[in-house]
């Protein structure tokens, strides 16, 4: 097996893990790895040695199906698994790539704990290979101590990309049963709970879409990077070439953005924002669709006249509803039919105050000043967007990563409304969740009384998500983490273990969290070199997605619920172990009820395997009914969707159709899941809270709950934007690492071996820059060189960088490639509503380097 | 006996890459060395300005003028599927080949890296193979005179159209489409990941096939028809963004 170890001689030590030779005969008997039918027979035909395990793609969170193809022990080709309602088949320019992952010369060969107690970017941590048994007795100590203290708050776990019950939902028992409020922190403000926060203060549902995108007819697109960076991408550019080239009538498309990429290229139309302006031109949009009369009434409601008096400038009435009377003549209660002029909701709430507060002076000519986007542009979109069904608003963090992200993001949200887009055929739904069995223990029969009653209660969360001094409505605050712990506001912590997660780089001004891991004892599971591996003081590898069982729930599809699973295709390389079956071996040493619970847990196969029981009632539609038939085809889904609205009536599938109508009551309950049972312009939830809001962020009371423009804040103390995206082959954590991906990052701008800056001709030639130039981006908090692309395509204000590069601690490719990581140049800064992390709002200045 | 031949269909192309990266694991190349490229174009100035692509691999000639210009005879027509291939026996790096060719989809390798460090120092080479990475193809599919596989220094790779796959394909299928399950294992790897479908791989010897009706319907096109290579790989672009990049410059 040389061909694996190939750089083990240059290693400081290998711990050789019975890989060798075995890996061939293990492949074959892992038990129902057979491949899909016609595929079986045309490979085994060719290669009677080649074994095809089912495994789920690792790098996004599409959960792309994959077929691994291992032959003779070596893993050589991932395919799209064809019967997997997600990947068809198909992948994304990241998924043939995960080989490289799992061969990464540079991965951990296993357990290791630091012997240099000095920490710094340029300190060799002096790692030493431990057993296993050393390291897990040496965690479950220090937690006990810990915890025998009162101070079981000081211990908090980290995620990234979580995937499912055996890993984040682990997270999550562990931190119940010791007794942390940090069991798991979450990295969902650092991503786009923006944009889930959005919908739940609009629709109720906390959430991101599900999208029937094989029936819209118009798609409006602001800063999500449908071709690039929008989830599930694989599904996304499948259902392009559906919309763009089979479909009739086409899907018409319009992109917005802050600088030329494939989806703008590809698009209709492309729009070309200021930055954090995305709000401005939805609400100009919404203008227009009221004006002239092309809103869904049968979601939105209507005049009780049915003449539209949406007129700019002038204000509208509701209508006073009479509630139920009796019918003199009959006896029924009847509800008598509204007279008069006043506008009457159906499915919605607020549309009339929306109006006369913010909507009836947004025009297009007021937009056009905000967002540089011509009012005869943003009037023909509206007309398009407005009089095309099904129609559907989409976005992500470009919209909404700014200091007045929240409204933009409800802004935009709130066109969906309009139209009628939620819940509708060709429009967006939400995700529904798998009928899984349950675990092999109750978590609530083993907590004992310290986890129960203990100090820990007393405590914030280290990062105050949830509390009325941080942000109450926030999901997650992981980027305050390290700057909390750093002052110990409120409080410091002891003990930090990092899953899937490299924050100490990922933040905004990871500057910071360097000064604060100094003084933490920090754990890292990574099965690679990171950031917050080099700051570790224990290193308890993962294995490789390719050699592990894995549970991943459903991310939003088409709404029909779904359930993956991750299986090895071969034995582990090295000496790692699965981060579930860590924490579960943690737990047993911890001793009390926790080990009890853990016991009976035993393994987190043992743990899937009661997962899959749930199955046998409710077996998948590709006949998935328990375990062995889950390993086998590697998903578990049940069509359809559930719900439908239909001409302003819901409908729930009756087992044929779309046919059994809802009540108000079932519609608040299952979809529009808000204060009012209904779409709201006026977020009831926004409202509830309006004084705090108000009183934290100096915002107006009586208008904090509408979709409102606000200017955005741009700090840094630069004169240019710095758009930073997320590019096609970024490869969750371990792209940076990975040659091809290193070879092809950033193809629109010839971008080859690194991440280039994008700069517009004449904002380069004012700075005396030249195409290829170094130049220097500084901001407030931190300074780094690019090296720049001379590029007509973005915007004159603003610059483009890919976060990608600007490793130092992270192998041997990352490391080596020039320029600084954009992050050490962005400022910290988070939406107290919403907890945003605001990638988007710092400016720069830029110079020849 | 087949005459394979792709459609790319512009229109629907997102310029992923997904083809180039693909082909990179499938037949263990380099990075840098690209069989299967997308080549990116961008016209006009903010706020009206396009990017357009054009995915390249090997056009696999009729009338090859890489296959006219080679002193040893290393590079020549597969008689079985009509496919350019290179024989690494007998090639001698001369590139040629590479300057005889119009459409640049030939590789030397053994120049500076595109990506330091040299991934062929992380994965050292071995025999013949000037680099042995894990993942590299059952051996079995490895053919020196046929240009499949890692191959030795010295000589020029490039595109076979997935040889080792479509070699193996039933008799007669009209096309190798990866939808068929009947099909899918023999279907070149650019074409199986496509997630939009814009590639289609079939016989332009048959009428029927899912090729030929593309290039009739949607109206396919050769890149520099003037040189008289007759390709084989035909681009289809119904008035999407992307467009054939020589009818465009004629145009303007």
């Amino acid at each position: 097996m040389d061909e694996i170890n190939t750089n083990v001689s240059r290693r400081r030590f290998l711990q050789a893990t019975g890989v060798t030779g075995a890996a061939a005969t293990v492949a074959l008997t892992i038990p129902g790895t057979n491949p899909e039918r016609g595929s079986a027979e045309a490979q085994t035909r060719r290669q009677p040695n080649t074994v095809v395990s089912k495994n789920i793609c690792h790098q996004c969170p599409a959960r792309c199906g994959i077929d691994v193809y291992t032959t003779d022990g070596r893993v050589h080709a991932i395919h799209g698994n064809p019967d997997h309602p997600i990947a068809n088949g198909k992948l994304c320019p990241k998924g043939p790539l995960g080989i490289y992952i799992l061969y990464d010369p540079d991965r951990w060969r296993g357990p290791m704990r630091r012997t240099n107690p000095q920490k710094g970017r340029d300190v060799d941590p002096g790692f030493v290979p431990i057993s296993w048994d050393e390291a897990l007795d040496m965690v479950a100590d220090r937690l006990r101590n810990l915890r025998e203290a009162g101070e079981s708050h000081r211990f908090a776990m980290l995620s990234g990309r979580g995937w499912g019950t055996t890993d984040i939902g682990m997270m999550g028992q562990f931190g119940a049963l010791y007794g942390t409020p940090n069991g798991n922190i979450g990295h969902s403000s650092m991503c786009s709970d923006g944009s889930m926060k959005a919908r739940f203060f609009t629709d109720g549902n906390d959430s991101y879409n599900a999208h029937d995108y094989r029936n819209c007819n118009y798609l409006l697109m602001f800063g999500c990077g449908f071709l690039e960076a929008f989830r599930p991408y694989n599904y996304n550019m499948q259902m392009w070439g559906y919309m763009r080239g089979k479909k009739s009538p086409k899907t018409r498309v319009t992109a917005v953005d802050v600088h030329m990429n494939t989806t703008l290229a590809a698009s209709d139309r492309a729009l070309l924002i200021k930055p954090g302006t995305d709000g401005a031109l939805a609400l100009a949009i919404a203008h227009v669709i009221l004006t002239e009369g092309l809103w869904e009434k049968s979601f939105v409601g209507d005049f009780a006249d049915r003449i539209n008096r949406f007129v700019t400038g002038e204000t509208v009435t509701e209508a006073a509803t009479p509630g139920p009377m009796e019918d003199p003549e009959t006896g029924e209660m009847v509800t008598p039919e509204v007279e008069g002029e006043g506008f009457v909701p159906r499915w919605t709430h607020g549309l009339v105050d929306w109006w006369n507060i913010e909507l009836k002076d947004r025009t297009p000519e007021w937009a056009a000043g905000i967002t540089d986007i011509p009012a005869e542009t943003i009037r023909t979109v509206a007309l398009e967007f407005g009089s095309t069904r099904p129609a559907m608003a989409i976005f992500e963090r470009g919209a909404h990563a700014h200091t007045n992200g929240v409204f933009n993001a409800m802004a935009i949200h709130a066109l969906n409304g309009l139209v009628g887009a939620v819940f509708a055929r060709g429009g967006m739904m939400y995700q529904m969740g798998p009928s899984y069995g349950p675990l092999p223990a109750n978590l609530a029969d083993y907590r004992d009384d310290y986890a129960e009653n203990g100090p820990w209660r007393q405590q914030p969360r280290i990062d105050m998500q949830g509390h009325p001094d941080g942000y109450l409505l926030a999901r997650n605050m992981q980027q305050e983490v390290g700057p909390n712990s750093l002052r110990g506001e409120p409080y410091k912590l002891d003990t930090l273990l990092f899953y899937q997660n490299n924050s100490i780089w990922t933040a905004p001004n990871g500057q910071v969290w360097e000064e604060a891991l100094r003084e933490i004892f920090v754990i890292d599971t990574s099965p690679f070199p990171s950031e917050a591996g080099h700051f570790a003081d224990l290193i308890l590898p993962d294995h490789s997605y390719l050699e592990r069982y894995q549970d991943c729930g459903p991310m939003p599809l088409e709404g029909f619920a779904h359930a993956h699973l991750r299986v090895p295709a071969i034995d582990p390389i090295h000496d790692t172990k699965y981060f579930g079956d860590v924490l579960i071996e943690i737990g047993k040493r911890m001793g009390g009820r926790m080990a009890e619970y853990f016991e009976a847990l035993e393994s987190s196969e043992n743990v899937l395997r009661h997962m899959a029981r749930g199955f046998e009632a409710n077996p998948g539609d590709n006949g998935v009914d328990g375990w062995d038939a889950w390993v086998e085809k590697g998903i578990w889904y049940r069509k359809p969707y559930m719900w439908q609205l239909r001409d302003g009536t819901f409908y729930e599938w009756d087992g044929i159709d779309y046919a059994r109508p809802m009540d108000a009551e079932e519609v608040k309950q299952r979809l529009l899941r808000t204060p009012s049972g209904k779409f709201e312009f006026r977020s009831g939830r926004l409202e509830e809270h309006a004084e705090w809001i108000a009183g934290a962020t100096g915002r107006d009371p009586a208008t904090v709950m509408f979709p409102i423009w606000e200017e955005p804040v741009h700090p840094g103390g630069g004169d240019l934007y710095l758009s930073t995206p997320k590019v096609a082959l970024h490869a969750e954590g371990r792209g940076s690492n990975i040659p091809m991906v290193i070879a092809h990052l950033q193809p629109t701008v010839g971008g080859r071996g690194e991440a280039f800056v994008e700069i517009h001709p004449e904002t380069a030639a004012a700075r005396g820059i030249r195409d290829l130039d170094m130049v220097r981006i500084t901001s407030d908090v931190g300074s780094i060189e690019a090296r720049c692309r001379v590029f007509a395509g973005t915007r004159p204000d603003t610059i483009v960088l890919p976060m990608e590069y600007g490793h130092w601690a992270s192998g041997r490719w990352s490391n080596a490639v020039p320029g600084g990581h954009s992050g050490d140049c962005t400022v910290n800064q988070s939406d107290r509503v919403t907890g945003q992390c605001m990638y988007y709002s710092t400016k720069v200045r830029v110079a020849k380097a | 006996m087949p005459n394979w031949g792709m459609v790319i269909d512009l229109e629907t192309c997102t310029g992923c890459q997904a083809c180039t990266t693909a082909c990179a694991m499938e037949n263990s190349r380099l990075p840098g060395e690209n069989w299967q490229d997308v080549l990116f174009y961008s016209e006009g100035e903010y706020p009206n300005l396009n990017i357009s692509w054009l995915p390249r691999p090997c056009m696999q000639c009729e009338n090859p003028s890489c296959v006219s210009v080679c002193p040893t005879r290393a590079t020549y027509v597969d008689e079985g599927t009509g496919v350019v291939l290179v024989d690494w026996n007998k090639c001698i790096g001369c590139k040629y080949c590479m300057v005889a060719c119009p459409y640049g989809v030939r590789f030397y390798m053994d120049e500076a890296p595109v990506v330091e460090p040299d991934v062929r120092e992380a994965f050292p080479a071995r025999g013949r193979r000037t680099w042995n990475p894990p993942f590299r193809m059952p051996d079995e599919y490895e053919d020196p005179s046929k240009g499949i596989g890692i191959q030795p220094s010295g000589v020029v790779s490039k595109c076979t159209f997935c040889h080792h796959k479509i070699s193996q394909a039933p008799e007669g299928v009209a096309d190798l489409d990866e939808d068929n399950p009947e099909t899918r294992e023999y279907t070149p790897a650019c074409v199986r990941v496509c997630a939009p479908k814009a590639r289609f791989f079939g016989d332009l010897d048959n009428p029927e096939s899912k090729v030929n009706e593309l290039i009739a319907e949607k109206g396919g096109v050769r890149l520099r028809e003037e040189t008289g290579n007759k390709p084989k790989v035909y681009y289809l672009s119904g008035g999407g963004s992307p467009v054939v990049p020589g009818s465009r410059s004629r145009r303007g």
